[in-house]
Order: C-alpha cells, then structure tokens, then sequence
C-alpha cells in the first residue's frame, strides 16, 4: 500500500515548483508559464483529492518532516522548532478547497491575463504559484510557528500581486497598505507565537504533547505549564495569548478594526482577487482559528470577542457595501462581511458551522469573482455598474452562474450560502442566552442578512437586467471557454455545496446521517484525537438553550426568519433596481451616505493614528541612532583611532625595527630577572 | 686541549662572547650602512658561537662544536643572501643606507 501521507510535501513542493519555472524560464515558455502553473494546482489538487479519500478511509497523520532547531532548558521539554504535515479532516478538507480554487483561477486567468494581452506575465504565474504553495503550506503546518512562517508568506505573496500593475499610481499604494496593515496584526501573532512556545515549551497543534492539550490539562488542574508570567492567573494568561494570535487572525482575514487594506486590495487583478477572497489569503485566518479551536474553546472570553468582532464586522462591513458603484468593491464589502460571519460561527462554538460556511464561500466567493472578471472582460475593463446593464442576454453563461452565487452569497433556499449562514446563526442563538456579547454578535449578524441580500441584488439588478447603459454594455466583448468553464464548476459548486451539512432538514424530519460535515469534522470516519468537533464542544464554555420552544421549532424559526429577512432585502432590491432604467437611491440616505461612501472614515482616522505615532517614532529613531549606533560606532571608533596610532610605528626604517626588537628583549630579561629575583 | 684553555673558568668565555655581542649590537643599532648590518651581524653571531664551543668544552662533549660548525654553515648562507639583498637595495635606490627606502611602511 502507497503511503499517501509521504506525497503531502508534493502538495505544497508542485505549485512552488512553477513558481521557480515561472520565474526562472517563464517568458521562453508560451503564455508566459501559465501551463505550469495549471499542471502544478492539477496535480495538487488530485493529490487533494487522494488525500481526502484516505482521510475518509480512516487515515490522518501527524508527523514532523524536519526539526531545524532545537533546544534545551526552556519548559519541561526540549524546545524543537519544526516543520511537519498535520492531516485531518480538517485541513484535508481545506487542501481540496484551496487546490480546487487555484486551479480553476489558473485558468480562469488564460482567459483574463493572456487573452488580454496583459504583460510580465512571468511574474504573474510566479506569483499566483507562490501564493497557492505558500497557503497550502500553511494548510498543512502542524505547528504553530510553521503556520506563522506560511502565513507571512502568503502576505508576501498577496502584497506582490496586488501591486502587479506596478505602474499604475493605484496598485502599489494598495499593495503596501495590504501589507502593513495585515503585518501590523502579524506583530500581535508573532508575539502570540513566542508566548506559546515560552508557556508550554511547544507549538504543536495535535498530539497529548500539543500546547492545546496542555492548556486543557493544566486547567483542569492534571498538568502544568512551563512558564506563566509572574503573578499573572493561568485564565487570564490564556486569555491574552488567545488575543494575542486573534491580532494575525484579524488582519488577515480583514475583520474590524483591520479590515481597511481589503477593498484597495481589488487593485490586483481579479483572479488574484478571487484567489485572496475564497481561498488563501484571508481564510487564512479563519482557518487558524479552525485549526487551534481546542486552544481557544479554553477561554471563553476570547470567544466572546471572536463572536463580537465577527458579529460587528458582518454588519459593518454590509452597510458599507450598499453604497459602492464598482462592481468588486460591492464584492470586497461582501467578503469582509461574510468572514465576519465565519468569526462569529468561531466566537459561538460553531465550529462545524465556521468550516462549512468557509467551505461554501470559497466556493460561491470565487464563483462571484470570476464572474465579475468576466463582465470586466466584457466591459473592457470598467468597473462601474453604472454602465453597465442589460448584460443578461448578452453573456447567459456568466449570468446564470453569477446568480447562483448571489442567491447562495444572499443566503436564499436551497443555495450552499443558506444553509451554512442559517447554521451560523442557529449556533450562535442558541449558545446566546446569558452571553451578551454573543448576543449582540447574533444581532447584528441577523441584522447583516437583509443588508446583504440587498446590496448582492442590487448588483445583481444592476449589472445584467434594465437597459444598457452605455455601448461597451450594448456590445460587451464575448469571453472564451477558459472563462466559461471555471464558471460553470462553481456555479455548480455554489448550488450544491450546502448538500453535505443539511443539518436543519435532519433535525425536523428526523433524517439520521445526512449531516456530513459534521460527522465528517467529528472525526467519525478518521482522523488525530482532540481535534474533533465533538471534543471543542466538550471543552467548550457553551450549552445550548432553545428560547422557542423545543430544537426543531428553535430551527424552524431561525431558517424562517433569515429566509424572510434575505427575501425581504431582495424584494427590496428588486422594488429599486430592477427597472429599465435604474438611478441612484443613494441620496435617501442623507448624511449616512457620505459616511458610507468614505468607509466610516476609518482610513482617515487610521491616517491621523499612523500621525499622532510620529513622536514616538521620532523618539525611537533619535534612541536607535544616537544611543544604539552611538555604541556600535563608539566601539568600531576606538579600533580604528586605537589602529590608526599604533600602526605609526612601521614607518619603514629598518633600524627602528632593529632598536624596538633590542628593546623588547632588554625589557624581557629584566622582566624575567626581576620575577625571578636576580636583583634581590 | 690544552690545560691553559681547561683551566679558564667559562664566566670569562661569557663575558667576552657578551662583550662581542654588544659590540655587534651597537653596530646594528648605530650605523646606518646595509654592509656594516651585515657585518655586525655577523659579530653576534660568533659571539653565539663562542658560548656554543666554551660550553662544549665545560661539559666535555661534542654537541656544542657541532651546532657552532652548523652556524658556521648557516653564517655562511645568510651572507649570500644578505649581500644579494643589498645589492637588489643599491640598484633600486642608489644608495645602501637602509634609512633611505622606507617604502615598506603605513
């Protein structure tokens, strides 16, 4: 029997590989490398797809590859930094996700970048083949400073192709703002990291040996921990190590107050765009919470933060989207929003929820992407749905598959968005009770749907019904087969996904065994002990309480009503925009609008903060260059005065040297006769 | 050997080989002239020789004779090669005073 487990390096080593060959052959190579890259997320994906079905066969592997350092002295073990390949459900669920998605924008981007006569493309296949290696190396990480390593990587890699069209006075400002926005919440991560390894002596994900497993053994009082600060409650240390690494989840996944370097970021070209959105970049984050939830279900308080945050910044960032005029910034809002939503799954102890909803938006979020792509195609790159219009007729294939994921982005029966959306919320109503900040996380993410399922039909509405309006959208450009096809995949993907967790129809028609994501992450056919659902849930803080009655009428009555609020937000969309000749409502807004428009002025404020930091700045720059170099140079300075001095001795003149020399010995010999007592 | 050498306390040996010594030492110090190195040298070198022979002959054995025979030998080579210096010293600068060419310095 072939070991699967040992061609999991592959995963990762493939698309790294075209990278290499992008970057080092890639413009003797025809469409500047781009079969490379579709060969390399093939092959990762069908390896994928290996991988899943042995991990379905009862197969999961926790194993380090190659400890490249290692030391004693730190906590009760030796310290070994490491890399290694976690495999579990989990993540062998997330290998085929990111695999699927990096292939299919592989090429998508025939379509988009080739055909359209894009230059450096090298640099663009490189890119997108180090971006996908460097997430699936983060998939597999199977500790936490390995996952760290990967995830700056992937910031890299995001910060190279936002700024692709380096050129242009847009890209490369984004470019930078993704990148130290998302690193200012790195240095909390980073920090989080080192806290881990100082307090239980390993970053280890799974295993007795992990540092999940023990911070649960040292609550409950069968274990200890190597090292707390001093005087400092093992509760409350937890707590701030939690937030700590929530700093990294935050910018990563663009969840409040870090959320801004999102919409720039659609800078990039759209498949990176789609890429960032669904499958790497900013589900990093959520997946780290996913993959370390056995740390955080420990301290409740940082899941109440998680679902607060999640919960705030579902809302947020929907209003926000209601406003914008170009077609990916409506997209950019919806994805903050929508991982806002995966954050309050996390917050709420929905942790099958968070995964399945991850599942489902990777899927329908690049589905939207790829097709906002296509109509940019069509519309020679403009982006303002304002004139656009009348699409439908003109590209059927685009339209039926950008709907079907409006309707699952929008939360509408049967589409996988409601069916993982409505488990979110289920979970968090029912775990709310006596938890306010839950509570108000439910709130506002119940708030968030309407907003969402108008602002998606709205965009909708306005990009393919009415009249066109303007003669690029009279006359779009047709679009190709390498457009088409990774379409029609998620257009599929979007309509069925919500299949594999149809937890509500169980629970009220007693159907046993149709919720298989659930049984799938509750390790029931394989998978490493202590990373299963059913184990977060026991060590969690939560217990469900039905506030209408029973758990089916509990579930009836949620489906129900965030049915009925997406139905309403979409009526209302269709009342405003589906007309033939749509205008601007925004005016009604008043004042709110202009709040809207420029983003809360967030950017502005963290504009003025970056400002107010200066004297700090300043002072740590006089302290570095006056007292930091003043020593390194203070030290060099008496060398080379000490050399400069001493050195005016070889001048050259023989008898000098003879003179010194004779010196020297004479100096010797009394020396010598004076220890030894000749002159006494 | 004679009773007169044998009867001669070796301090006496000493004081001359040291008196020589300085001689040579006061040569290479005071002149300036590449051909008197070469020859005070040479003085210090005899000087070693004379304590190497008085010694011999205070313990009765050979070995002394025969590492003054090796300076001999060795006295002989560094003059060569001491005088081929010197000559290399005069084509390049005219002169054989060795304060002159202080080339070889900071």
């Amino acid at each position: 029997m072939i070991d699967v487990f040992s061609y999991v390096p592959a995963i990762v080593l493939l698309p790294f590989f075209s990278f290499l060959i992008a970057l080092g052959a890639g413009k003797y190579l025809p469409k500047g490398g781009a079969f490379g890259g579709v060969a390399a997320t093939a092959g990762s994906f069908l390896l994928s797809l290996w991988v899943l079905a042995t991990v379905a066969g009862g197969g999961a592997v926790n194993r380090t590859i190659y400890t490249w350092a290692s030391a004693g002295g730190i906590g009760p073990t030796d310290v070994e930094l490491s890399f290694g390949i976690l495999i579990d459900p989990l993540s062998a669920l997330m290998l085929v996700i990111v695999t699927l998605v990096a292939l299919l924008v592989h090429v998508f981007s025939l379509g988009y970048m080739n055909d359209e006569g894009e230059t450096g493309l090298p640099r663009y296949y490189a890119g997108l083949g180090l971006f996908t290696a460097s997430m699936l190396g983060f998939v597999v990480a199977d500790n936490l400073l390995m996952a760290f390593m990967f995830f700056e990587l992937v910031g890299l890699c995001s910060y190279l192709l936002i700024g692709f069209h380096f050129r242009e006075p847009g890209p490369p400002s984004a470019a930078k703002k993704a990148f130290l926005v998302t690193r200012f919440g790195d240095y909390f991560f980073l920090i989080g990291v080192v806290a881990v390894i100082g307090t239980f002596g390993t970053a280890q994900f799974a295993g007795p040996e992990s540092f999940p497993a023990l911070a649960d053994a040292a609550l409950n009082g069968s274990g200890s921990v190597a090292w707390t600060p001093g005087g400092v409650e093992l509760q409350t240390w937890l707590t701030v190590v939690g937030l700590l690494i929530l700093g990294g989840v935050v910018g990563k996944s663009a969840q409040f107050p870090l959320h801004t370097w999102l919409p720039d970021a659609m800078e990039g070209p759209t498949p990176v765009s789609a890429l960032i959105h669904a499958a790497t970049m900013v589900a990093a984050g959520v997946y780290l919470v996913a993959r370390m939830y056995g740390f955080y279900a420990l301290t409740p308080t940082t899941l109440a933060v998680i679902a607060f945050i999640g919960g705030f910044t579902a809302l947020f960032a929907a209003t926000m989207g209601l406003v914008k005029d170009e077609l990916k910034q409506v997209l950019a809002y919806s994805t903050i929003s929508q991982y806002g939503y995966m954050m309050l799954a996390l917050g709420a102890g929905g942790y099958v929820a968070a995964v399945f909803h991850l599942t489902t938006h990777a899927f329908f979020k690049a589905l939207l992407f790829l097709g906002a792509g296509a109509v940019i195609i069509a519309m020679h790159h403009n982006e303002d749905m304002w004139d656009m219009g009348g699409l439908k007729s003109e590209m059927p294939v685009t339209y039926v598959t950008f709907l079907a994921g409006s309707l699952a982005l929008a939360g509408i029966f049967p589409f996988a968005g409601f069916w993982s959306k409505d488990e979110i919320l289920y979970e968090a109503l029912v775990h709310a009770p006596g938890e306010p900040l839950l509570f108000g996380g439910y709130l506002m993410g119940l708030l968030a749907v309407p907003v969402t399922a108008f602002y998606t039909f709205r965009m909708v509405f306005l990009t393919f019904h009415g009249e066109p309006r303007s003669d690029t959208a009279r006359d779009p450009e047709p679009v190709r087969w390498n457009v088409k096809g990774p379409l029609a995949v998620l257009g599929s993907l979007a309509v069925v996904t919500g299949l594999i967790n149809m937890v509500p129809v169980q629970k009220v028609l007693g159907l046993e065994g149709i919720d298989l994501l659930h049984r799938w992450l509750d390790n029931e056919w394989g998978g490493i002990a202590g990373l299963s659902s059913h184990h977060y849930a026991d060590i969690g803080p939560y217990s469900s309480q039905y506030i209408v009655g029973g758990e089916v009428a509990t579930v009836l009555v949620g489906a129900a009503v965030s049915l009925g609020l997406a139905l309403t937000g979409l009526l209302v969309a269709w009342q405003l925009y589906n007309v033939p000749s749509p205008t601007e409502h925004t005016a009604k807004l008043g004042g709110i609008k202009d709040v809207l428009y420029n983003n809360y002025y967030l950017d502005e404020l963290q504009v003025w903060l970056a400002y107010r930091t200066e004297d700090v700045a300043g002072g740590a720059d006089t302290f570095d260059q006056g007292i930091i170099d003043g020593v390194v140079n203070g030290v060099s300075s008496v060398s080379l005065i000490g050399g400069d001095r001493i050195r005016q001795v070889q001048n050259g003149v023989v008898s000098q040297y003879a003179a010194l020399l004779t010196l020297g010995l004479v100096a010797l010999i009394v020396l010598l006769g004076v220890t030894g007592g000749w002159f006494l | 050997m004679t009773a007169v050498a044998s009867s001669i306390p070796p301090e006496w040996y000493l004081l001359l080989a040291a008196a020589v010594f300085c001689v040579g030492l006061f040569g290479v110090l005071t002149r300036r002239d590449a051909l008197y190195f070469l020859m005070s040298v040479e003085l210090m070198m005899n000087a070693a020789n004379i304590n190497f022979v008085a010694f011999a002959l205070y313990y009765g054995d050979l070995t002394g004779q025969v590492f003054a025979l090796f300076v001999i030998a060795l006295a002989a080579a560094e003059v060569a090669i001491g005088i081929g210096i010197i000559l290399v010293l005069y084509r390049n600068f005219g002169v054989t005073d060795v304060t002159v060419p202080t080339e070889m310095r900071w």
